[in-house]
């Protein structure tokens, strides 16, 4: 309740991006839901998905200006890629690998977001080689002095990689407009953050940088947007990296090749699953007056509807022509 | 002359240990000075040396059980490796390349530290790649359940590599018995530390791998070994790794390929040669009556001739056979 007073009076939120971030976040549940069934339906090869996430990821991607600042996710954030713009439909085709997929024409596994005209960066598989890339995309903006911020996206695990350290490090030197969010879910796919580093909270490294870092409660989406502006705020005013540590937790496996009951209690989900970013915040809302139960059976209508539509119609769409398999590998000439 | 009962600010050392640690430092700077001079007569090939990180170093490595503890040095530890047991000649025949070369038989570049009974391990000459190793080791002692101790050195351009982030997190995970030494020199070769990190003291990292940093005054050779003998203590009783950035100066060129005058002003050397460790130790140890000019003096005079005669040898010592050339690659039956 008044976290959402907060949210309007600090930074502004009316009560239709309020609902609008309610609504990005169910459209990603929904689209993860729906990858996990087909992929057990044996429609589509992996599945890489966010539920629990959710709040983290919109929170944060909420504070970007789609097209103009610069996102370069990891495999987790399907709600990250929806709230700056991609649809069910852009989402579905690249996990069924066809031809019209924009990540990667059918190419890339599943969940490496790709999008040129909402600058959102396609990544490599492994852990963490995404950060000095947002890294470098950040000291060009500062070198052309374009008004555009970086977001760059990992999990815990990321924190123990030498990529991690030597971006930190760097946008620390040149001061760059970055903002590194860490999806801190306590699990490196089985190892607990225990395992990963001696400490509570990886927020306080950023003072080994020479910059900010905080640590938000990752299940509310609104102390999430709330810490995501400031940074935002910061990096734009050229003050500066922040480094944003969002706890949270993976209601799901890590992925559809994942069996988590061989290294989480059931006692330990289930505590989760009641802090879900979906108990809180709607009840929030419908205390303000800001939401209703029709409306939000409205809102989750239109959701289910728009990614059973995506999901039938990407069903339909043909895979990449075997001829264009060495395409999109090197730069293409134009031809006249 | 050397007196028995505590000499106020010695860190618990007799006289007996202040002056070896005395001679250590001279005996690295003689050598340092020594190899360059050898490198610009063309008789040895390259030279990277440590005037002016003496205190940093035999501080450190003085806190040590040479032949028990790990030591994993970096290109510029000649005062380490002499603290540790090193000689003169060892260095020599390195940097001479000759047959008899401990690190590597005349092989490896020189300042490439090696001694397999001494315990100081081998080094990659990429800046950074040792320090996974000793937390390698530091794991090994720790699983055997020994009471070893590991120490490795870097420079203050060795904190931006990923390895230096990797193995401090994992020394931290697994409160290894590991102790990390900055010799914060304030250059990368030429690039200053304000380009290489965006705080005034690297030694707060340490917090965020879980374990304490220090920063130590780097030409107060009392200072570096206090804190050394504090990390070492707590590594032996399983508390976990240590963090000492030790601030100094490197008072020569990076090596000799480098003209340090590119990138670093003559007032700014000069400021740093009056703080020479090894003029503001001397001066320490007249003051407090540990010995007097006369013995000050005959200490340098035995390190020179230490030196020349290390010197003498190594020249007249063999290179490695060609023959020889495919030996010590593979473990040989």
């Amino acid at each position: 309740m008044t976290a959402i007073r907060e949210a309007i009076n600090t930074h502004g939120l009316t009560e239709k991006q309020l609902s609008q971030i309610l609504e990005k976040m169910l459209l990603a549940r929904a689209l993860s839901v729906r990858q996990r069934m087909l992929q057990r339906m044996g429609k589509g090869p992996m599945t890489f998905s966010g539920e629990g996430h959710e709040a983290a990821q919109v929170g944060s991607a909420f504070t970007l200006r789609p097209g103009v600042d610069w996102v370069f996710p990891y495999y987790r954030d399907v709600a990250v890629a929806v709230t700056v713009g991609m649809t069910p439909v852009d989402i579905l085709r690249g996990f069924f690998a066809r031809r019209d997929d924009i990540s990667g024409g059918g190419r890339n596994m599943p969940s490496h977001f790709s999008h040129r005209g909402l600058r959102i960066v396609s990544g490599s598989a492994p852990i963490a080689t995404q950060l000095p890339h947002a890294v470098g995309a950040a000291l060009a903006a500062k070198l052309r002095k374009l008004d555009e911020i970086v977001v760059a996206y990992s999990g815990d695990g990321s924190t123990s990689t030498g990529d991690w350290h030597e971006s930190m490090n760097f946008a620390g030197v040149h001061r760059l407009p970055i903002v590194f969010v860490c999806e801190h879910n306590n699990y490196a796919i089985s190892v607990p953050w225990r395992k990963q580093a001696a400490i509570e909270n990886v927020s306080i490294r950023a003072q080994g940088y020479g910059f900010p870092g905080v640590t938000v409660d990752g299940n509310d989406v609104l102390a999430v947007y709330g810490a995501m502006a400031e940074a935002v705020k910061r990096a734009g005013a050229g003050e500066g990296p922040t480094l944003i540590e969002a706890k949270t937790y993976r209601l799901v496996p890590h992925s559809s090749d994942d069996d988590d009951r061989r290294y989480r209690t059931r006692e330990e989900v289930e505590a989760w699953s009641a802090k879900d970013p979906f108990v809180a915040f709607p009840r929030q809302l419908k205390e303000l007056g800001v939401l209703d139960d029709s409306a939000e059976k409205e809102i989750n209508d239109r959701v289910n509807r728009e990614v059973d539509t995506a999901t039938d119609q990407v069903e339909r769409e043909p895979q990449p022509e075997a001829p264009t398999a060495v395409l999109h590998v090197f730069v293409e000439e134009q031809r006249s | 002359m050397v007196s028995v009962k505590e000499i106020p600010g010695a860190a618990g050392l007799s006289g007996d240990k202040l002056l070896d640690i005395y001679y250590k430092m001279l005996l690295a700077r003689t050598v340092g000075q020594r190899e360059r001079m050898l490198n610009r007569m063309g008789r040895g090939p390259f030279a990277v040396t440590g005037e002016g990180h003496e205190a940093t170093q035999v501080g450190t490595a003085f806190a040590l059980r040479p032949g028990h503890d790990w030591v994993v040095p970096y290109y510029r530890d000649i005062a380490v490796a002499l603290t540790v047991g090193q000689s003169p000649r060892d260095l020599l025949l390195a940097h001479l390349s000759r047959a008899d070369d401990i690190s590597s038989g005349g092989r490896n570049m020189p300042s490439h530290f090696s001694d397999p009974h001494l315990r100081i391990v081998s080094g990659s000459a990429p800046v950074g790649t040792h320090l996974p190793h000793a937390a390698g080791i530091a794991l090994a002692s720790k699983l055997r359940g020994l009471d070893e101790v590991t120490v490795v050195y870097t420079g203050d351009g060795g904190t931006s590599t990923g390895d230096c982030h990797e193995a401090m997190n994992f020394a931290g995970v697994h409160k290894l018995a590991v102790i990390f030494v900055i010799e914060n020199n304030q250059y990368a070769i030429s690039v200053p530390t304000r380009k290489q990190f965006a705080v005034e003291d690297v030694s707060i990292r340490a917090h965020g791998y879980g374990f304490p940093g220090v920063t130590v005054d780097g030409n107060d050779v009392l200072a570096v070994y206090d804190a050394s003998k504090e990390a070492v203590e707590r590594a032996r009783r399983g508390e976990g790794a240590t963090l000492i950035e030790a601030k100094t100066y490197r008072l020569v060129p990076h090596t000799s390929d480098d003209d340090d005058r590119r990138y670093r002003s003559r007032e700014e050397v000069e400021q740093w040669t009056a703080k020479d460790p090894l003029i503001r130790y001397r001066g320490w140890l007249k003051v407090h009556d540990v010995a007097d000019e006369r013995k000050l003096d005959e200490l340098q005079e035995r390190a020179a001739r230490e030196v020349d005669d290390a010197t003498e040898e190594a020249e007249k010592a063999p290179t490695p056979a060609p023959e020889s050339a495919l030996r010590y690659v593979f473990v040989e039956e």
